[in-house]
């Protein structure tokens, strides 16, 4: 793959908003939520972690596949937010932000427990396996689901040899679902630079993926 | 990759490609492996999605309280100890400063040692008691004893201009 430099030129979007896309995070209802927190309303406090506890569990469970692990990392990911939302300084969205913070603290723990097999580790039930065989209708359903998790164990991996920016930006566009326009809302980026970096992140997981194999080919 | 495959790549990777598009990647190789393998990531990365019923157990909120009361603010020095970079400053604060210890300490002996005799000559002032300001001779820094020091420094302090 030949490499770059600079910045990528993308085209024009259809609408002709190229580049666009500057969403004022100081001014939202979130914003005055942070601000009384900021101010220590406990309270507010607690509509946050009502309002993202959901979220926060279901990044942390889509990683790890354990219950109690996702339910011990996401009270740490909201002790993480209690104690530093006072240096939160609306660049981004708040939800950009915990989002950082919540996958920062799976590889955290990932790295901390030296988990290499978290498929076997996990409480991955038939449930979820049943689920998992009818979840993504873009996900051929011939593909046996012990190959699927074996995937799933090998993206965790490469994750890991990406930058923190670069994993939050790639789960939350192929995870979560958002689109390059709401990424760029979310994070206070242009378009363009959105797509940069998705694709270089992409680019990076390749080069991650051939070394990879590389090292067990030479180890067998 | 080639540039068309590049400005269209998160279409493409989501299965949307434009004839333009699918022409290229039939006839490029090197194109066509990059995206296959990059699809693979992007339906491997979609198996991170959790089930829809992923909640967390009830009184979570409660549960969070306690742990940030456990806690406590967090020390400066936990900053040093828990992440990797802090853990690197701080390996390489300590290596700077055994650096310095060892080169201040290697100066100072060698400020202590004393210089052979004739080997090198300092230009020292010594000002005559007639003449004021005027030099009146190099000394040898071997045969310049510390009393000697003593009273070049006396005569100094002393002078007094007549």
């Amino acid at each position: 793959m030949s490499s770059l430099s600079g910045a990528i030129p993308f085209p024009a979007t259809k609408d002709g908003t190229r580049g666009k896309t500057r969403v004022d995070h100081r001014n939202s209802d979130e914003a005055a939520l942070v601000r009384r927190v900021q101010a220590q309303d406990e309270m507010a406090f607690r509509e946050i972690v009502e309002r993202y506890q959901s979220k926060v569990f279901s990044i942390i469970f889509g990683i790890l596949r354990n219950r109690n692990d996702a339910e011990d990392i996401a009270q740490q990911v909201f002790a993480k937010i209690y104690f530093s939302i006072r240096n939160f300084d609306f660049r981004s969205s708040l939800l950009t932000w915990i989002y950082k913070i919540t996958v920062n603290e799976c590889y955290d723990y990932l790295r901390k427990k030296r988990v290499r097999k978290l498929v076997y580790e996990s409480d991955f039930s038939a449930e979820d396996a049943q689920r998992m065989e009818t979840s993504d209708p873009a996900i051929d359903p011939k593909t046996p689901v012990d190959v699927r998790l074996a995937q799933r164990d090998l993206i965790v991996k490469l994750l890991s040899k990406v930058s923190e920016q670069d994993r939050s930006l790639i789960l939350l566009k192929e995870v979560n679902g958002h689109s390059v326009e709401e990424l760029a809302a979310m994070t206070g980026l242009n378009e363009n630079t959105i797509k940069v970096k998705l694709f270089r992140t992409r680019q990076k997981l390749l080069k991650a993926a051939s070394r990879l194999t590389r090292i067990r080919s030479s180890g067998n | 990759m080639h540039r068309l495959v590049r400005d269209h790549l998160e279409d493409i990777v989501a299965g949307v490609e434009a004839a333009p598009v699918s022409e290229h990647l039939q006839a490029c190789e090197e194109c066509r492996n990059d995206v296959t393998a990059m699809r693979a990531h992007s339906a491997a990365l979609r198996e991170l999605r959790a089930p829809d019923d992923a909640e967390p157990r009830p009184g979570f909120y409660a549960r969070v309280m306690e742990r940030i009361e456990a806690q406590g603010p967090v020390s400066i020095w936990n900053l040093f100890i828990e992440s990797a970079f802090g853990r690197r400053i701080a390996v390489a604060s300590l290596a700077l400063a055994l650096l310095l210890g060892v080169y201040l300490i290697s100066s100072e002996r060698a400020a202590d040692q004393p210089t052979v005799a004739g080997q090198q000559t300092h230009p020292a002032v010594v000002v005559g008691e007639d003449a004021p300001g005027r030099v009146i001779g190099q000394m040898d820094q071997s045969s310049m004893d510390k009393s000697s020091n003593d009273d070049v420094l006396v005569n100094l302090v002393t002078y007094q201009e007549q």
